[in-house]
C-alpha cells in the first residue's frame, strides 16, 4: 500500500486531507439525520421545516469587548493633562528643530497668542499665569525661526495657539469727517466719558439734550467744557451734540473739553498746533489712586498713637 | 554698453553650463582634469542619514530661495566636515544616552551602578538607622551603599514593574526634582504609563473626585484600542488611582506616599541612607541627589515596564488576558451602588 513507500506519504496524506474535506459535510448530515432520529416521534406527521441558519460569527467581538478604563494622557495625575500634554509636544518641537537658524527677536513675526483666559477655554484646565508664560516663552522661541525655513509641522502648531482673528493685519482707518458733515469724538477724564458729535452751525450746544447752562450750573466748568472753541474762536461756527456719563461735574466737563477738541481737530486739522498749546487734545490720564490696606486712604497713614 | 552687458549675461551663463557639463561627464571612462563638484551633490552626500534633521533642509534646498537660506544650508558640508576632524574619542560617558535608550532590567551590573553613583549615601550624621541593611561602610563620613543589595532590589523592583504592566495595571512614575523631567516623561511613555514631574497636587487620591474629575478617561479592549461606544457610561465614574507608583524622591513626596499607603497603592521608592525605608512598599537603596543615578534606575524601570506591556499585547493578540477585564455589564451600572442606572435593579 502507500505505507510501505515513505515518498508516497505525502501523497497519502494528500488523499487523506481531501477526502477529510469532500466528507465533511456529508458528516454533518449524518449528524443532523441522527438528531432528527432521536426527536422524532413515532407518531406520523409532516416533514419538519428547514432550521434557519446559523448568525454570523462574530470575529471583532474580542476586540469589541471593554477590558479596561484608562486615562486618555499621560499625564492625568497631574491635574491638568492638556495643558502638559502641550508642553512636552512643544519641548519635543524645540528640541527637534534647535538646529535651525533663528533671528532676532525684534525681526520675528508679530504673534498674537492666547490672552490667559482665552487659554484657559482653549484647554478647558485653570492654568496659572506663570506656568503659561513658560508655554509661551517657547511659542515665542519657536516663532523665532528664521521665516524662510519654519517647517510646516511648526507652523501648523503656532497657529494653533493664535487668537481667533489677527489683530495685528487691522490697519487703523484714519477718521474723517461723515458724509452728513458730523465730526465724533471721544474723551475721557477721571470716570466720566464723552461723546460729541459736532457740525457746521451757529453755535448751539446740548448736553444730555439739556442746555449747558442747565447741566454745568458754574461758569468755570462751562468754559472748561467749550474750551476747545473758545481758544480758536469758533463758538459760533459750531454746533455740538453732547453724551456725558459717569464721574461728577468737573470729570465730565473736562471729558468734554477732550471730545470736543478730538471733533474739532477733524473738521479742521491745521488747529492741532493751537488746540495742543491750549491743553484741549491732552489727554489726563491720572485715575483715582486705590485705598491700600494699613492707610486711611490711598497714602495716609492712620496717626500714630503711644500706646 | 547694452551689448557688453549682453556679452556678460550670455558668457556668465555660458561659465555655468561649462560647470554643470562634469556631472554628465562622471559617466565617462575618463574624468576631466578638474572636477567641479556641484554644491547640491556634495551635500547630499555629506547628509544622507534620514534621521539627521538637516535632512529635510538639505532636501529643501533644491528649491531655494531667499539668501539667508541659502547661505545656511550652503555652510552645512563645511560643518560636518569639520565633525570628521580630530580623534575618535571611545567609550565616553554620554548623559544624554541614559535617558534617550535606558538599559534593560538584564543588562544591570554593579560597574554600572557604580559609574552612576547610586552607591553614595548621605553624611553619616543623617542616617536612618533602618537603611543600616543596605549600608556597606563609611567613607569620609559618608555612608556608601552596598551595591549588590542595590542591584537585588532594582531587579526585583523591574520584576514587580514589569509583572503589574503585564497584568494591565495603571503605572504612575513621579520624579519631582529639577531635571527628571526628561527621564520621568521618557520611562512613562516606554511602560506605556503615567508621569508626574510637577507637584503632586495632594489630595488626587483621597480626595480624586475634585481633583481629577474633569481629566478625560477611555474604554478600552485588551488590545488598547479606544471604545467610543462606551464614553457616555464613564460621566459618573470616581477617578482613576493608580496600580503602582514609581517614586524617585519620596522624601519630598511624603504626601503623595501617604496617599497611596491610604489606598492600599503599592510604591516603589528610591531610598536613600536619610529616608525612611518603610515609607515604601519596594525601596530600592541608592543615592537619590544624582541625577544621573534616578535617571538610571527610571529608565531601567521604564525599560521593565515596556517588557511587561510587550507581553500583554502578545497575549492579546492570542485572545488571551491575564486580568479580569470590565464587562460591558459592569459599565453601564452605577459604580457606587452597583444598581442600573434608573435606580431601581436587580443587585449586582
Amino acid at each position: 500500500m502507500a505505507w510501505h513507500k515513505p515518498t508516497s506519504l505525502a501523497q497519502a496524506m494528500q488523499s487523506l486531507r481531501l477526502t477529510s474535506t469532500l466528507t465533511k459535510p456529508s458528516t454533518q448530515a449524518s449528524r443532523t439525520t441522527l438528531n432528527t432520529l432521536r426527536t422524532r416521534t413515532y407518531a406520523t406527521e409532516a416533514e419538519s421545516v428547514p432550521a434557519a441558519a446559523a448568525p454570523e460569527i462574530n470575529f471583532g467581538s474580542f476586540s469589541q469587548k471593554p477590558a479596561r478604563i484608562i486615562p486618555s494622557s499621560p499625564s492625568y495625575f497631574s491635574g491638568s493633562p492638556r495643558f502638559i500634554d502641550h508642553v512636552l509636544a512643544l519641548e519635543a518641537l524645540q528640541a527637534k528643530h534647535a538646529a535651525l537658524p533663528i533671528v532676532a527677536t525684534s525681526e520675528a513675526p508679530r504673534m498674537a497668542w492666547f490672552k490667559l483666559p482665552q487659554f484657559r477655554d482653549y484647554v478647558g484646565e485653570p492654568v496659572p499665569m506663570k506656568k503659561y508664560k513658560s508655554l509661551v516663552k517657547i511659542l515665542q522661541r519657536l516663532n523665532r525661526i528664521q521665516p524662510d525655513m519654519v517647517p510646516a509641522e511648526v507652523r501648523d502648531t503656532l497657529a494653533t495657539f493664535l487668537r481667533p482673528g489677527n489683530p495685528y493685519a487691522v490697519e487703523n482707518v484714519p477718521r474723517t469727517v461723515d458724509e452728513n458733515g458730523r465730526a465724533r469724538g471721544k474723551g475721557k477724564r477721571k470716570e466720566s466719558t464723552a461723546v460729541v458729535q459736532l457740525v457746521e452751525g451757529e453755535g448751539e450746544v446740548l448736553v444730555n439734550g439739556k442746555s449747558i447752562v442747565e447741566v454745568f450750573k458754574r461758569v468755570h466748568d462751562r468754559e472748561s467744557a467749550l474750551w476747545a472753541l473758545r481758544c480758536t474762536q469758533r463758538l459760533d461756527k459750531y454746533n455740538a451734540w453732547i453724551r456725558v456719563q459717569g464721574g461728577g461735574v468737573t470729570g465730565q466737563a473736562e471729558a468734554i473739553t477732550l471730545a470736543l477738541g478730538r471733533a474739532l481737530l477733524l473738521h479742521e486739522p491745521g488747529l492741532k498746533a493751537v488746540l495742543r498749546k491750549a491743553g484741549a487734545i491732552t489727554v489726563d490720564a491720572r485715575r483715582v489712586e486705590r485705598k491700600k490696606p494699613g492707610h486711611v486712604k490711598a497714602r495716609k497713614m492712620p496717626t500714630w498713637v503711644k500706646r | 554698453m547694452i551689448i557688453r552687458k549682453l556679452c556678460m549675461r550670455q558668457s556668465r551663463q555660458l561659465l555655468a553650463l561649462s560647470r554643470r557639463a562634469p556631472v554628465s561627464s562622471r559617466f565617462q571612462s575618463t574624468l576631466p582634469e578638474t572636477p567641479v563638484e556641484t554644491l547640491q551633490t556634495s551635500i547630499r552626500d555629506e547628509i544622507s542619514r534620514a534621521d539627521n534633521p538637516l535632512f529635510e533642509m538639505v532636501q529643501a534646498q533644491s528649491e531655494a530661495t531667499t539668501p539667508a537660506h541659502q547661505e545656511f544650508t550652503s555652510d552645512e558640508p563645511q560643518r560636518s566636515n569639520f565633525k570628521k576632524l580630530g580623534t575618535t574619542v571611545k567609550s565616553s560617558y554620554d548623559p544624554e544616552n541614559v535617558i534617550r535608550n535606558p538599559p534593560k532590567p538584564s543588562q544591570i551590573s554593579l560597574e554600572m551602578l557604580l559609574a552612576a553613583g547610586t552607591h553614595l549615601g548621605h553624611s553619616t550624621s543623617r542616617w536612618n538607622p533602618q537603611n543600616s541593611r543596605y549600608i556597606f561602610g563609611i567613607r569620609e563620613g559618608v555612608h556608601i551603599i552596598s551595591l549588590d543589595v542595590t542591584a537585588a532590589h532594582l531587579r526585583r523592583a523591574a520584576k514587580v514593574v514589569e509583572e503589574v504592566a503585564a497584568r494591565g495595571g495603571l503605572i504612575l512614575f513621579a520624579g519631582t526634582r529639577k531635571g527628571q523631567k526628561r527621564a520621568v516623561v521618557k520611562a512613562a511613555s516606554l511602560a506605556k504609563g503615567y508621569h508626574i514631574f510637577e507637584r503632586w497636587i495632594p489630595g488626587s487620591l483621597t480626595n480624586g473626585e475634585q481633583i481629577l474629575g474633569h481629566c478625560e478617561t477611555k474604554v478600552v479592549n485588551a488590545l488598547d484600542e479606544e471604545l467610543p461606544n462606551f464614553k457616555s457610561d464613564l460621566a459618573d465614574r470616581p477617578s482613576l488611582k493608580p496600580d503602582l507608583v514609581v517614586c524617585l524622591n519620596p522624601l519630598e513626596n511624603v504626601v503623595l506616599l501617604h496617599e497611596c499607603g491610604l489606598n492600599n497603592v503599592p510604591t516603589i521608592g528610591v531610598i536613600d541612607t536619610d529616608a525612611d525605608p518603610t515609607r515604601v512598599t519596594y525601596p530600592i537603596p541608592s543615592n537619590d541627589d544624582s541625577l544621573r543615578a534616578t535617571c538610571l534606575i527610571a529608565g531601567i524601570l521604564g525599560r521593565a515596564g515596556e517588557a511587561g506591556q510587550l507581553r500583554r499585547l502578545k497575549m492579546a493578540q492570542e485572545g488571551r488576558t491575564s486580568y479580569t477585564p470590565i464587562t460591558a455589564q459592569e459599565l453601564r451600572l452605577d459604580p457606587f451602588t452597583g444598581l442600573a442606572p434608573g435606580g431601581e435593579g436587580v443587585k449586582k
